[in-house]
């Protein structure tokens, strides 16, 4: 019978939250696996999936659960030497060398871990006559785990997860979703550190297209792998920068966009009861990611704070993220974004705060913010 | 909401909707089948090929049912093309699905010639005759252009294609003028005709090809034989036969006068402003193309739509940045970025035309404000 076996990361360092920590990545495991048949069995720190039907779906939406390292897919037999031989000369190494590894929890079993790896490794060798043994590099390991409850789980290979910490254990925040390459990438990564995500997304129709927000919905849906489900806050951005471009410095209109956005998403934030706002910001990639852009913005939010998970990666780097969790390809639609609308030709790169504060006070800011929060449109996105 | 995009597509009409239901839902049988009432179904659609050909004024030739015109284009060159060293001679102001398959010939290394276009739109005919040689092979020019309205003389053109490419097949793309301009293939002297279903009327997802000559015509699938062989799968009787029966039920002359009183006082109320530009001479009257200075087109549609919906050009292509076809009529990138393109239908009435040209300046001139 198959087994898999999962792995948790750094929950073992959590001293007495561990059970919480275990606990949400239980709840979190089976509301990723829902509408599969399977079994969950946790006993003494190990997490075991059994009696499933669709091995590969398994496996495919496991590697998606935040908080595990990596899985295995067992073989499990009654924990005699006979079986376990039995089974063990069945597998064929796909490599030249291997080794066995025999971990024995259960001490009744008649032979010491070393002297029946060695006696596994001689069944191996006499069914793969192309393969050797190495023990200190080899290409395969294929480890034999003596349980106390009697039954032995063989297998050869280590499937990687992705790490992180159970999704919610860290608490929810607000991501600002632009369509970007950045901003998933940065929702992301602090989804792998435990938090539950929000998103805001910010839209200037007529200048902006529906596309651009179908964009974003799509974006928001690829991120649901990961989040299960994502509260999708759209709001209508079109007069604010009407009246930016109106009535201040052209220089300007990003930082003074970019701080009405904190407010509004601050807002949103705290009624939602959301701890932090997440950014896809990278140091340097445009003029408003500048040192002096960034600290210019912040002072808009009042209490909460930016967490900016990309700040210290390149494009290439980001670039390689977002491939990995597969939302590279719709970023990339040519849509244009409500950041690209109005764009001055020489947007400041280090704005004075002072200046800044004066620039905004032609605005009716406080009019503004709760125009924006008055249109706020909700979507709710689950996972496909 | 007043529609004014009616060359990307038109409603489907109650009497090619009824035969579609009749086609789909009664009378559904395979025409290739055996047995009398699959046997009727195709005598129908055989039928439906000479009701066609009447409405496109020939006598002569054949109709090969498609699913549209892109796939009538695709067939009309790539089944007219040779091994070899033929050339191939387009128009530059083709839809995409000739444009882009002209462009696909010269990756493949043949000798591909693209004829520009004049000031007005039009093909320039001395450069058309100066690029035809006896080894041309396939002459492909849209009949309307899907931009800018502006009509091409295909007689002239099917004339200078005779004298001095006597090997060219000479392929249009009808699908703006069929079912709109009155004209008669036999007269025309085009060897493959396009065109396609719901731009008048009919169904999505059929077209047809008339080929005059189909014995040089070359299938690129294989299959059933269907279509004399030349497009082999079962054919799409339901969208077909509503085809001919909107093609069949148009005025097509009492419609395009009053279409041409339609754009006359759309343009009316719309001119006057140096900051609008016309595009095109001698264009159709069911389109009108437009650039507005100092605005992004697309932002205009938007900022349009909850009252008028226009297009931009091409449906087909309208995702992608620029437009060749105002490309090679000489406008540059910027005066591109503001086009509109207005298409009418007889549906419409002169109140709901001038209408929308109103709303179409103010919400312009609003947004010129905005943007200054």
């Amino acid at each position: 019978m198959k087994s898999i076996l999962l792995r948790m990361g750094e929950l073992f360092l959590k001293g007495e939250n561990r059970g919480m920590f275990e606990n949400m990545l239980i709840s979190n495991i089976r509301k990723k696996l829902e509408g599969l048949n399977y079994k969950l069995q946790r006993t003494r720190g190990r997490i075991m999936i059994t009696d499933f039907d669709e091995q590969q779906e398994v496996v495919e939406r496991l590697t998606k659960v935040f908080g595990l390292v990596s899985l295995s897919v067992a073989e499990e037999v009654d924990a005699t030497v006979e079986n376990i031989e039995q089974y063990v000369s069945t597998i064929k190494i796909g490599a030249k060398t291997f080794k066995v590894d025999v971990n024995r929890a259960d001490k009744r079993f008649p032979v010491s871990s070393m002297e029946f790896a060695a006696d596994l490794g001689g069944v191996i060798l006499d069914a793969n006559s192309n393969a050797s043994v190495e023990l200190y590099h080899p290409e395969v390991i294929v480890c034999v785990d003596i349980r106390n409850n009697g039954k032995a789980y063989i297998f050869d290979k280590v499937i990687k997860c992705q790490g992180g910490l159970p999704l919610s254990t860290s608490g929810r925040a607000l991501l600002l979703l632009s369509g970007g390459i950045d901003s998933p990438v940065a929702g992301y990564m602090m989804a792998k550190r435990g938090l539950k995500l929000h998103a805001i997304h910010f839209y200037s129709y007529p200048y902006t297209s529906q596309q651009a927000k179908q964009k974003v919905i799509t974006l928001a849906q690829q991120l649901c792998e990961y989040v299960d489900d994502i509260k999708l806050h759209c709001i209508s951005f079109t007069k604010v920068q009407e009246e930016i471009h109106a009535k201040c410095a052209p220089e300007f209109m990003i930082t003074i966009m970019r701080r009405i956005m904190m407010r509004v998403a601050e807002i949103i934030a705290k009624r939602e009861d959301l701890g932090a706002i997440v950014t896809g910001e990278s140091l340097g990639q445009v003029a408003s990611q500048t040192m002096q852009s960034m600290t210019v913005t912040e002072d808009a939010l009042e209490s909460l704070p930016i967490f900016r998970p990309c700040i210290g990666l390149d494009k290439e780097d980001i670039v390689k993220i977002a491939k990995e969790i597969g939302t590279f390809e719709t970023s990339i639609l040519p849509y244009e974004d409500c950041c690209t609308v109005f764009l001055p030709k020489n947007p400041v790169i280090k704005p004075k705060l002072a200046k800044a504060r004066s620039e905004e006070a032609n605005l009716d800011v406080e009019a503004l913010v709760n125009e924006c929060i008055a249109g706020e449109e909700v979507i709710h996105i689950k996972s496909y | 909401m007043i529609y004014l995009d009616n060359a990307a597509t038109t409603k489907m009409c109650e009497e090619a909707l009824k035969e579609y239901e009749y086609f789909s839902c009664s009378n559904f049988y395979n025409p290739s089948a055996i047995y009398l009432p699959a046997i009727k179904v195709g005598v129908a659609l055989d039928e439906a090929r000479a009701r066609l050909k009447k409405c496109l004024g020939a006598k002569k030739g054949d109709i090969i049912f498609t699913s549209g015109a892109t796939e009538s284009n695709n067939l009309a060159i790539r089944g007219s093309q040779r091994e070899g060293k033929w050339e191939y001679v387009f128009s530059s102001g083709e839809h995409a699905s000739v444009y882009n398959l002209a462009n696909a010939l010269k990756q493949e290394g043949k000798t591909v010639h693209f004829v520009p276009l004049n000031k007005g739109g039009e093909i320039d005919y001395e450069a058309l005759e100066k690029l035809l040689t006896p080894k041309t092979r396939v002459v492909s020019v849209m009949f309307v252009n899907n931009v800018t309205g502006v009509i091409n003389d295909i007689k002239r053109i099917s004339q200078i294609v005779r004298q001095n490419a006597p090997s060219a097949i000479l392929h249009v793309d009808g699908v703006q003028a069929f079912c709109k301009l009155k004209f008669s293939l036999d007269e025309l002297d085009v060897d493959l005709f396009s065109l396609s279903a719901h731009k008048f009327h009919g169904p999505k997802g059929a077209g047809a090809l008339y080929v005059k000559n189909k014995a040089a015509l070359k299938n690129l699938v294989f299959g059933g034989g269907q279509e004399y062989g030349i497009r082999s799968g079962t054919e799409n009787v339901p969208a077909i036969m509503g085809m001919v029966k909107a093609a069949e039920v148009i005025d097509v002359g009492a419609n395009f006068e009053k279409v041409k009183c339609l754009k006359a006082a759309f343009l009316q109320e719309l001119c006057g402003d140096e900051k609008i530009k016309f595009v095109g001479e001698n264009a159709s009257p069911y389109i009108a193309m437009m650039l507005f200075e100092g605005v992004n087109g697309e932002t205009l549609t938007r900022a349009l739509e909850e009252k008028v919906i226009v297009g931009r050009g091409s449906a087909c292509s309208a995702k992608k940045a620029g437009n060749h076809v105002l490309s090679a009529m000489g406008f540059n990138l910027g005066q591109i970025k503001g086009a509109i393109r207005v298409s009418f239908d007889a549906s419409l009435t002169m109140e709901q035309v001038v209408e929308a040209a109103k709303i179409i300046k103010t919400t312009y001139l609003q947004l010129l404000e905005k943007l200054k």
